[in-house]
């Protein structure tokens, strides 16, 4: 009995230090640890984040690890946040992503400029930012290095949700993840949303058939003027004052469908395509 | 700006007969063969309400929209449609992608609007770098409201920061200037005042709060700072905490109009910037400008306010000394209160290492407890988190 006791504490202690080994400053050379770590759960990530945190709690966030450091008169914190799981990681990943600056592969995604990266990687976020005496500094390989060493030591898929996959080629942003409101309607509960030239088209799951077709039943009323089509299980389209032509369809659980197509009839040809993506 | 009149037109058309309503232009083969859904029920116009925003001169709705959690642009363009006429962004919300689906969104709209931003950036230098992000970004050529973002006292603004303020409204880049504030509004309003060179204050205020919040803001108006409001819906530091009662609370139908409608009936406060991420929202926050707060809700805030009861103080003072151990109970939970209430952590240890006497003794040490609070408040428990917490 002894000894288990011992194992288990042993074995705690191990699982604690790996689970922390991601937060260190020698990642990179003259970097050095400026006072000690800290964690934030959603209870008082506003200590931390101020306002700001609300942007993590409603991708659905655990908590937080950080650490500082310092080099000469720059300092670089490192943020990695826990999340519910890697649709919250990946979402908040491409919500603070430049979509003007090149992505880089890191993780399920990631980007790393002059003085900052960001990245995803299972259900992780990582944000690494640095605060230069000479803001004009670009510290890029820095920036690289802080975010590779993480990463290596972060567990996780590196695959980004498989939803994604189902959304037609050619996008001109990344897919974005919206935890809330999909198309600003509060049926749509949490979905995907990509950017085409023309139009775009979203993603949602919902638990069972059933749910998504009280769903869509629920989204027609938003929409006076729908008429049905055939797309997928249910479907119908519509002209609307901010979404332009519509089209939203069931496929199984799954509610998809493409907005913003200058007339109704082109979003149901582009929502058969999305649809037959769909497994 | 529309007319009165034809905001009130379309109001009618688009809260009657759905969110989506159909374009003017739509196909008539569709409408045709929807008939009944075309038909609109009676119309229900939504009526705005105006304040001054302080010595800005400026009349803004009193509900205003934080768009910092807003994914989709078509709430922001119904919102601005609807008559809605204050919207907050910053330039740190998603490292800037805010602004730009901001700046999208309200497209043609933009000089119907009052448009504030914020820089979290630490010297002039990258001050102004940010404004002129924030510029192209939200595609404008000018900010009506430009604030120094997320400080919590006087030392957080040095005189560069005030200077860059000052250059920027030199070089018509903005027309007013202020600060967003979370926590020490007690303390940073009235050094803001003295200064004389802020327009504006955006301060977190809501019915939680103690009438030390009133006091400050009451001070603000008084002298002419424009008072804008956040975290209105007691949301932020209390929602979306696991277990939280008040976010359950908060969550019913009802809970958030009248949170809202508390503040706004406030003379001292000009506008409101709810966060809103669907239509429905939106719908929801505008009743705070057409219904007035009544008893209902006055029900519905004291109730939630009796379920935070066990967890904040109200430092009446009735436990002094009554733990055996001597630990100023009131103080503690006090500086609990700061970190949990208002979201002040650093505040909150800052006060309790200065407690001497809340060092002496644990709470786990004991087996029961001797001080049993007349209000409610689960002393024993609250202490031992303090502890916890801080020590």
């Amino acid at each position: 009995m002894k000894y288990a006791a011992l194992w288990l504490t042993l074995l705690f202690t191990a699982g604690t230090a790996a689970a922390q080994s991601y937060l260190d400053c020698h990642f990179a050379p003259r970097w050095e640890q400026s006072g000690a770590k800290r964690q934030y759960d959603a209870a008082n990530l506003f200590d931390y984040k101020d306002g700001g945190a609300e942007g993590y709690l409603i991708f659905g966030f655990v908590r937080m690890n950080t650490i500082d450091c310092r080099s000469g008169a720059n300092t670089l914190t490192i943020d990695v946040s826990e999340m519910t799981g890697v649709d919250a990681a990946y979402g908040i990943f491409a919500g603070n992503l430049d979509p003007t600056q090149p992505a880089t592969e890191i993780g399920m995604g990631g980007q790393v400029q002059a003085q900052s990266a960001i990245f995803a990687k299972g259900k992780y976020y990582v944000e690494i930012v640095e605060t230069a005496a000479d803001p004009s500094t670009n510290d890029s390989a820095t920036m690289r290095a802080f975010a590779s060493a993480v990463e290596m030591r972060l567990e996780g898929a590196v695959s980004p949700p498989a939803q994604l996959h189902w959304f037609p080629p050619g996008n001109v942003a990344p897919v974005r993840m919206v935890p809330e409101s999909v198309l600003g309607l509060r049926e749509l509960r949490r979905g995907y949303v990509a950017t085409y030239v023309k139009g775009q088209a979203f993603i949602v799951l919902e638990d069972t058939p059933d749910a998504a077709a009280l769903v869509l039943k629920a989204l027609r009323a938003h929409f006076p003027g729908a008429i049905q089509v055939l797309v997928g299980d249910e479907a119908f389209q519509a002209n609307a004052q901010y979404l332009d032509g519509v089209c939203i369809f069931r496929k199984g659980r799954v509610l998809a469908g493409y907005i913003h197509l200058p007339a109704p009839q082109e979003a149901a040809a582009q929502a058969e395509a999305l649809a037959a993506r769909i497994p | 700006m529309p007319s009165k009149t034809s905001r009130r037109s379309f109001l009618s058309a688009s809260i009657s007969a759905g969110l989506f309503a159909p374009l003017a232009s739509a196909s008539p083969a569709i409408s045709a063969l929807n008939p009944a859904e075309d038909a609109a029920p009676s119309a229900s116009a939504v009526k705005l309400s105006y304040k001054t925003l302080g010595r800005t001169g400026l009349k803004v709705t009193t509900v205003g929209f934080g768009c910092m959690i807003t994914s989709d642009p078509s709430v922001i363009e119904r919102a601005a449609d609807l008559g809605i006429n204050y919207f907050d962004t910053a330039r740190g919300y998603q490292h800037g992608n805010n602004e730009r689906m901001v700046g999208a969104a309200l497209g043609v709209r933009r000089k119907q609007v009052v448009l504030s931003t914020k820089t979290h950036a630490p010297d002039k230098a990258g001050m102004m770098q940010h404004l002129d992000e924030s510029l192209k970004e939200l595609n404008t050529d000018y900010i009506d409201i430009w604030y120094l973002h997320g400080r919590s006292g006087p030392p957080d603004i040095p005189d560069e920061h005030i200077e860059a303020q000052q250059l920027a409204k030199q070089q018509g880049k903005v027309r007013f200037v202020g600060v967003s504030t979370h926590s020490g509004q007690p303390q940073l309003i009235p050094w803001m005042i003295q200064k004389r060179v802020f327009d504006v204050v955006l301060a977190a205020y809501n019915f939680s709060m103690e009438p030390a919040m009133d006091e400050a803001i009451d001070a603000a108006a008084k002298a002419g700072l424009g008072v804008v409001a956040m975290k209105v819906m007691a949301g932020g530091f209390r929602s979306h905490r696991p277990g939280d009662p008040l976010a359950d609370k908060l969550a019913q139908p009802g809970a958030l109009l009248a949170a809202l409608k508390w503040v706004v009936r406030n003379p001292n406060v000009a506008t409101t910037i709810p966060s809103m991420t669907g239509m429905d929202q939106l719908d929801e926050n505008l009743k705070a400008m057409d219904q007035p707060y009544s008893q209902a809700d006055a029900k519905i805030l004291a109730a939630h306010l009796e379920q935070i009861r066990p967890l904040y103080c109200s430092m009446c003072g009735q436990c002094g000394g009554a733990c055996r151990k001597g630990l100023p109970v009131a103080d503690v939970l006090r500086c609990l209160t700061y970190a949990e209430g208002y979201g002040q952590f650093a505040l909150g240890r800052e006060r309790y290492l200065e407690l001497v006497s809340a060092q002496s003794a644990r709470c786990a040490d004991c087996a029961s407890c001797t001080v049993h609070c007349p209000h409610g408040v689960r002393v024993a428990r609250r202490m031992a988190r303090a502890q916890e917490l801080f020590a």
